[in-house]
């Protein structure tokens, strides 16, 4: 996709490289200014080092940024866009009660959810407990992430099975014992046999495995109040079954302490039917959720997915931005270089400046020429540039997976992923400083006396 | 009597050395009909190259009248003496001085180029033929380098006539040659000339101005004197141009 500058940018190089070869002299200047080029190979690449350096780094930098961007960006997309979390928090204690209570009453109750359900934008609820639990079987046993919910809850999570299937409907209507592990539970409870059809235990009740899921990349707390999530940890279960076999209190022993909490609802995932809608629909679930006589204390926390994809996205554009100013500090200096060399140039030509002179060459015409020197100087470093570029963004992938990088780098990132208006940004400023850069000497070359040129050896 | 293809009246030049002014050219009148041979001669220092720099619309005098056919050159701006150069003057150098960048024809093409002339068969065709004229039909993508200095040379005056230049204007054209290759030159010169060809030559060896019609010697920045010559005939044997490729040329000289 491109946005409409970047095609004007596109356009404009067109025109530029059009009119180039559109009249003889203009045509000739850009012939004579390859074949010198060609004539002095290494000269002209010392001289295009910096422009080279300058767009590589450029499409390099960019690239990798789109990837871990990219990157980013799916796994608040995992979260999904049209999704708004609503989620029980405990709030802080309250110093006017001194009455000690074992008990933490506080969160989403089930009236909440039913609540929710009146909003015609909303299309789909899924509400959840979690609470760490210790997973028994045989002698083995694993700290699990008991998560009860409902069948809903793999699609909104897009979680894939390894083997067996998904809670449905029917296990939460029926109460069924069953459960679900996720890859971590499983390997740990079961490591050499198929859990499939197997029990494992929570306290003194029993549930039977009836799926396994795929190993999952936990996803990353991109800031915000939605905390990281390993889900190869969790075993689920159906939210009713949870409800009778646990009660609404929930026991949390850590390390010789204990709590206990009655929380109906630990979280409650809301689905919209359009992305338009998240957002009124995330202010009438805040007025809902703010009345008084429900929670007289703010014992939940919204999180718009959606909110975050556009603070990734804004993040993105101030760290192009902040790219582009590094890069244009290397294609400042490559510009130098290329004045450098351009002055250098008149003055060795000097001679020939005369002669064109002396044959009709006007003020503009001697502009005009060393004008398009430098530019194709700067235009064939960026297409260099260019080139090495892509070509690193290909290979550096590749490379980062090689033990010896590993043990330089450590793990490699996200792959880069190419980012195609760089190409074109950065071509266009190569060519942008050519004209820049080149304007002085070219200048300096047409004020030169037509005879005094002549007469330089 | 041919028309006048040149007029100075009463043109000085002076130079500013320091703050010192320079005279180099103290009141210079002369007319050059069309057809001409014009040698001019004299010591250095005498305003000889002054002189032609500023028929070659290169300089432009302090005071005084140039007519260049009818028009006034004396005047005009940097890009219209450019005009001017590339439509109307031929040079010839010394030092040669074609683009090394170029190949034969390609520097046969600049004051074409110049002109604003597209380049096409029929201009291409042109400079080609101008190169078989001047006897280097075989070395047309030869770059100057792979010359020697004589055909060098003779490529600079394919160069000076691609235009079909009122005037030609040559600079010591046989400075850097030895004898035999300077008969050549002249004798190319003086074909040229007998073809109808206005030519200005600066030279300052008395058997090369022995070619011209027409001697000038000058002397501190004046005329000395201005005396007609009888030209050498070119010798037989030397006749580079075939009679028949010079009305074969496209676009005539």
């Amino acid at each position: 996709m491109l946005d409409p500058l970047t095609m004007g940018l596109g356009a404009l190089l067109l025109v530029i490289i059009g009119a180039a070869v559109s009249t003889e002299k203009t045509r000739r200047s850009t012939v004579l200014a390859l074949r010198s080029l060609w004539l002095h190979k290494l000269r002209s690449m010392l001289s295009m080092l910096g422009i080279i350096i300058g767009t590589t780094s450029v499409i390099v930098l960019m690239s990798i940024g789109e990837g871990s961007m990219r990157d980013a960006l799916e796994d608040i997309k995992r979260l999904g866009a049209t999704n708004i979390i609503v989620r029980s928090i405990k709030p802080p204690e309250d110093g006017q009660s001194n009455r000690r209570s074992f008990i933490a009453i506080y969160g989403l109750k089930y009236d909440d959810l039913s609540d929710f359900g009146t909003i015609p934008s909303v299309t789909r609820l899924v509400p959840m407990r979690i609470f760490p639990q210790e997973v028994r079987r045989g002698n083995s046993m694993h700290n699990s992430r008991v998560v009860a919910t409902i069948a809903d809850y793999a699609e909104i999570n897009k979680l894939d099975l390894q083997s067996g299937r998904f809670l449905v409907d029917e296990d939460d209507f029926l109460m069924r014992n069953v459960c679900v592990l996720g890859s971590k539970a499983a390997s740990t409870l079961f490591p050499l046999d198929d859990p499939i059809e197997k029990e494992v235990a929570i306290g003194q009740f029993v549930y039977v495995v009836i799926g396994v899921m795929k190993d999952r990349m936990p996803t990353g707390g991109a800031g915000g109040s939605q905390a990281a999530e390993d889900f190869n940890d969790d075993m689920y279960i159906p939210l009713q079954t949870a409800r009778g076999r646990f009660g609404e209190r929930i026991m949390i022993r850590s390390s010789g302490s204990r709590a206990v909490e009655k929380v109906d609802l630990h979280q409650i995932t809301v689905t919209v039917s359009d992305i338009e809608y998240v957002r009124p629909t995330g202010v009438i679930l805040e007025e809902m959720l703010s009345n008084p006589r429900k929670h007289p204390r703010k014992d939940w926390a919204l999180t718009v997915p959606l909110d975050r994809l556009e603070q990734a996205e804004n993040t993105k554009r101030r760290y192009s931005r902040d790219l582009g100013m590094y890069a244009s500090i290397s294609l400042l200096v490559g510009g130098i270089g290329i004045m450098n060399i351009m002055l250098a140039t008149v003055t060795e030509r000097t001679r020939e400046i005369g002669i064109r002179r002396a044959l009709g060459a006007k003020q503009r015409d001697i502009v005009t020429q060393f004008l398009i020197e430098a530019m194709v100087q700067t235009g064939i470093g960026g297409l260099v540039g260019v080139g090495i570029g892509i070509f690193l963004v290909f290979i550096l992938p590749i490379l980062g997976q090689t033990s010896w990088m590993i043990d330089l780098f450590g793990q490699p990132g996200p792959p880069p992923i190419l980012h195609q208006e760089s190409i074109l940004w950065s071509l266009a400023t190569s060519i942008g400083v050519g004209v820049i850069f080149g304007l002085y000497p070219a200048f300096r070359a047409s004020r030169l006396d037509p005879i005094e040129a002549l007469r330089h050896v | 009597m041919a028309a006048t293809i040149l007029r100075v009246e009463n043109l000085t030049k002076v130079y500013n050395l320091g703050g010192n002014p320079l005279p180099v050219l103290k009141g210079i009148s002369l007319e050059v009909a069309e057809g001409d041979f014009v040698a001019m001669m004299g010591p250095s220092g005498s305003g000889k190259s002054t002189l032609l720099n500023i028929l070659g619309c290169l300089d432009r005098p302090t005071s005084g009248a140039y007519y260049l056919g009818t028009e006034d050159v004396a005047g005009m701006s940097d890009d219209q003496l450019s005009d001017v150069r590339c439509r109307y003057l031929g040079f010839i150098f010394q030092q040669y001085n074609l683009l090394p960048q170029y190949t034969v024809v390609e520097n046969i093409e600049v004051p074409l180029i110049y002109q604003g002339v597209r380049i096409n068969e029929a201009t291409k065709s042109r400079c080609e033929s101008l190169a078989g004229l001047v006897g280097l039909g075989t070395r047309m993508d030869h770059r100057p380098m792979q010359l020697s200095g004589g055909q060098q040379q003779r490529v600079a005056i394919a160069r000076s006539l691609s235009n079909s230049p009122s005037l030609i204007l040559a600079d010591e054209p046989t400075g850097n040659l030895d004898s035999a290759t300077s008969v050549e030159i002249m004798g190319l010169l003086r074909t040229l000339n007998a073809m109808g060809k206005t030519i200005v030559m600066v030279t300052h060896e008395n058997d090369i101005a022995a070619w011209s019609k027409r001697i000038l010697r000058m002397r501190d920045g004046l005329i000395e004197s201005d005396t007609i010559n009888d030209p050498i005939p070119i010798p037989e044997g030397l006749r580079l141009i075939d009679p028949e490729l010079l009305t074969s040329i496209p676009g005539g000289i």
